[in-house]
């Protein structure tokens, strides 16, 4: 295992670097995990990036680090105590010169070489090659094809740290590359539902759901899909609703203060029966919250959203892979059973990055019930399993969509024997969403052991990660579809000794668990500081927890 | 053309100035479909509140959406679909008061797609408390003391937001509003209609609309000429203050694609995936 950090100020390129190496090590045969720790700044401030590698999967980052490259005071001072023995921290002497580590004037080398703007990121790939052992002309080609812009002076930038850095080479053999691509969450979001028939994408930038509009809207030619960044995120759900009816497969996405705004349009959703795909990228709350650090603190925002009775589906991605055939997945069940449903999933996910293989024929595609007769046509066909047909305009059949309750024509009606009929109409999909699950995976479950650690999201990733370094066994449970919840599929682990991680001050989720599944924890472990942990320190309380009760 | 009128029970109270703009928007329908447009193409989306009610009374596809949002409605079908005529009506509570952003952004963005907007004044289905376009002093249920705001003058309001056809009716025209209505559905653009329309329990205006409503004599020459007009509070001019062509929004979007006509097959999603990521 190898994990590089960056750290510098905001507006440096330390994402951009910390991709271009783990572009690096995934050509070392490596397996990567990126994490990028940054404020909401657009310049200055203190950033960092972590990029932990190893020879098989990695599913979250390390806090120590074997390669540290500070490109400021501050990150020495943040950072210095991270190094592993044996590790390598280098730091940019312009800015002083401190006991650990080596320096190199970083910032003098580069007003050498650049007219402005400068970009000191490139000395980080360049470090990291050297410390890797890649020789000075593969390190030229590197940057060459990662950055573009300015490249001349990039290369002769990256040549004079690699020289001043002296010979700082690990044994670090180039393996055999291993196939996947590298992602973020965000991106394998918006591909699944793109592979299964996304047309529009309509948004309001909030982090960390931004990067699904940003990558949709840079693929916009290559996808053929369309991006809107509407108004407001009221603007945006409500012209999604709008597209919908015309048949156009779309989804909206934001965090959670976007989504409290798209609440009524949600519930609206429920009552037209738009099938939309809804997008919830959690980060710390309440109200503005911390814009850039993870949480799971929306479950029941998101079990809950919108007023008024209706179903919805609500599910959690726990793995890269599975963020892009779920997406795939719950889109083709919005249109299947035209309602509205919610992929929950937390920054930690949507940002950061690791390899995923994915593949098209995996995913669902969204289809609907279409109408035969379009001389007959009620758009609220009463019906046995509560699905109406669906027509789009321009039809020679009146087609109408009302946010009142309505009648099978889609007209307003306040009659009482109207409004039961239609709520039961609707609620009879149920039946069939529930018996459509048994088609999917509803859990996942990783490990072998008596204890069982429930969690969901991204949360999974760390636990994986954590279950390397535990000596008790246990078994990770992990709920994929969250509304409706399958009980069936883990009833055989009730009466174990149980322990619960989630990312909230409150235990949401162990209220969740605990009401489905009736049952108790031996221990809980929360965390709400935005952060995720450190799977060192999460196995060691997962440990102590099962020790004292063994 | 198959028949207007579904047969829910109208509910508008006698003498409502809705009856009038039904009655010219079924007029506007029918003219339309004489100047070629496809009765089936036309979809309209409506607000919360007594003009909403004209989606239950027409039978014509469309969503009757959320208060304050048939206009996002809408721009999200024009955008799906470019080829349908998509109409909106919203009253004043609606369109400049629950969702004004989206009436700003429809001219902004210089969609094309039609706003008729129903001004009564006041929010009838609620009891009339006061609405964005009630004078100062109007006393309703939620102001007793009078209504301290001043209204908006929707018709600037559009000028400044980027609208490019403005226009002003009055719900007793019935034959101005039919052709007001006719050329909105016909500019390429965002059209825009402010109809005078009395509320008959809680601002009867009809006395000082008929005593001060003046047609005008085309569009006016300029913008200052135009703003004057729109504001004169001593004679009420209608008609229509522009008519401007600019490049509308999904053209320069999409450009001839018709996303809920053309979508991708699932086969080339396959295909594009791979190629992307072998």
């Amino acid at each position: 295992m190898f994990t590089v950090l960056i750290a510098g100020k905001a507006g440096e390129g330390i994402k951009k670097a910390a991709q271009v190496i783990a572009d690096m090590l995934k050509f070392y045969g490596r397996f990567t995990f990126q994490l990028d720790d940054y404020e909401s700044t657009i310049r200055g401030g203190h950033n960092f990036s972590v990029v932990t590698t190893d020879t098989s999967e990695v599913y979250s980052v390390y806090n120590s680090a074997d390669l540290i490259i500070c490109f400021d005071k501050r990150s020495y001072h943040l950072h210095s105590d991270k190094l592993n023995p044996n590790g390598l921290l280098v730091y940019n002497s312009d800015e002083g010169s401190f006991e650990r580590g080596i320096g190199i004037p970083l910032t003098s080398l580069m007003k050498d070489v650049y007219n402005q703007p400068y970009n000191v990121s490139v000395s980080a790939v360049a470090i990291s090659a050297a410390r890797i052992g890649m020789t000075g002309s593969n390190l030229k080609d590197i940057i060459a094809h990662s950055y573009k812009r300015d490249a001349t002076q990039n290369c002769i930038y990256a040549s004079r740290v690699y020289d001043s850095l002296g010979e700082v080479a690990i044994d670090f053999p180039k393996l055999p590359c291993h196939s996947g691509h590298i992602f973020s969450g965000n991106q394998l979001i918006a591909l699944g539902a793109w592979t299964a028939g996304l047309d529009y994408y309509f948004s309001y930038p909030m982090t960390p759901a931004s990067s699904i509009l940003h990558y949709l809207a840079a693929k916009q030619n290559t996808l053929g899909v369309h991006t809107i960044h509407a108004e407001s995120e009221l603007a945006a759900i409500n012209m999604a609703i709008g597209a919908v009816y015309c048949g156009c497969r779309t989804a909206v996405g934001s965090s959670g203060g976007g989504f409290a705004l798209m609440q009524e349009a949600f519930s609206m959703a429920g009552m037209v029966e738009a099938p939309l795909l809804c997008i919830l990228s959690s980060r710390p709350g309440p109200a503005t919250g911390v814009s850039t650090y993870t949480a799971q603190e929306d479950l029941y925002f998101a079990l809950h959203q919108g007023h008024g009775d209706f179903s919805r589906i609500v599910a959690s991605p726990d793995c890269m892979e599975r963020a892009y055939t779920l997406a795939g997945e719950l889109l083709a069940m919005a249109w299947k059973f035209q309602l509205p449903v919610i992929l929950l999933t937390e920054k930690h996910l949507s940002e950061s990055m690791m390899q995923a293989i994915i593949d098209p024929t995996q995913v669902m595609e969204a289809n609907h019930l279409a109408a035969t007769d379009e001389a007959e046509y009620n758009r609220y066909e009463i019906t046995d399993n509560g699905i109406s047909p669906l027509l789009f305009p321009p039809s020679e059949a009146v087609i109408k969509w009302n946010s009142h309750e309505h009648l099978s024509s889609g007209v307003r009606t306040d009659e009482a024997i109207d409004i039961v009929a239609m709520k039961d109409k609707r609620n009879r999909k149920d039946t069939g969403i529930i018996a459509s699950l048994k088609e999917f995976q509803t859990w996942a479950v990783y490990g072998e052991g008596d204890v069982i650690v429930f969690a969901y999201g991204s949360t999974v990733l760390e636990l994986r990660e954590a279950l390397k370094h535990l000596d008790s066994r246990i078994t990770i449970l992990a709920p994929i579809y969250l509304e409706p919840f399958d009980i069936k599929t883990v009833e055989m682990f009730q009466n174990r000794r149980t322990i619960i991680v989630e990312h909230n001050s409150k235990g949401d989720f162990a209220f969740l668990i605990r009401s489905k599944l009736q049952i108790d924890f031996i221990g809980s472990i929360l965390r709400y500081d935005g952060r995720v942990f450190d799977p060192l320190e999460l196995a060691q309380r997962i440990e102590v927890m099962i020790n004292a009760q063994a | 053309m198959h028949k207007l009128d579904t047969n829910k029970e109208n509910t508008w109270c006698p003498g409502c100035g809705n009856f009038g703009i039904m009655n010219a928007f079924k007029k506007a329908l029918a003219a339309l479909t004489n100047k070629g447009i496809d009765p089936k193409s036309i979809v309209i989306t409506s607000g919360i509140g007594c003009h909403g009610k004209i989606f239950d009374y027409l039978n014509v596809s469309g969503i009757y959406s959320l208060h304050g949002r048939a206009l996002a409605t809408a721009q999200g079908i024009k955008l799906a679909n470019p080829e349908l005529n998509v109409i909106c009506f919203g009253g004043d509570g609606d369109s400049l008061g629950e969702g004004l952003e989206h009436t700003m952004f429809a001219a902004k963005r210089n969609m094309d797609i039609t706003l008729l907007l129903h001004n009564n004044g006041t929010y009838g289905l609620t009891t009339g408390q006061a609405s964005p376009m009630s004078l100062q002093g109007y006393r309703g249920i939620s102001t007793p003391q009078g209504n301290i705001e001043r209204p908006f003058t929707p018709i600037t309001l559009m000028y400044e937001a980027g609208a490019t056809y403005i226009s002003r009716s009055y719900s007793t025209k019935i034959d101005h509003l039919t052709e007001v209505i006719t050329g909105a559905v016909l500019h390429k653009g965002f059209s825009f209609v402010e109809i005078l329309q009395p509320c008959i329990s809680y601002n009867n205006t009809y006395d000082l609309y008929n005593q001060k409503v003046r047609i005008m004599d085309g569009v006016p020459s300029n913008e200052t000429v135009a703003y004057s007009l729109a504001r004169n509070k001593d004679d009420i001019h209608i008609g229509i203050f522009k008519d401007e062509s600019i490049p509308i929004y999904h053209e320069q979007l999409l450009g001839s694609h018709i996303p809920a006509n053309e979508r991708i097959t699932r086969n080339h999603r396959c295909e594009i995936i791979k190629s992307m990521y072998p």
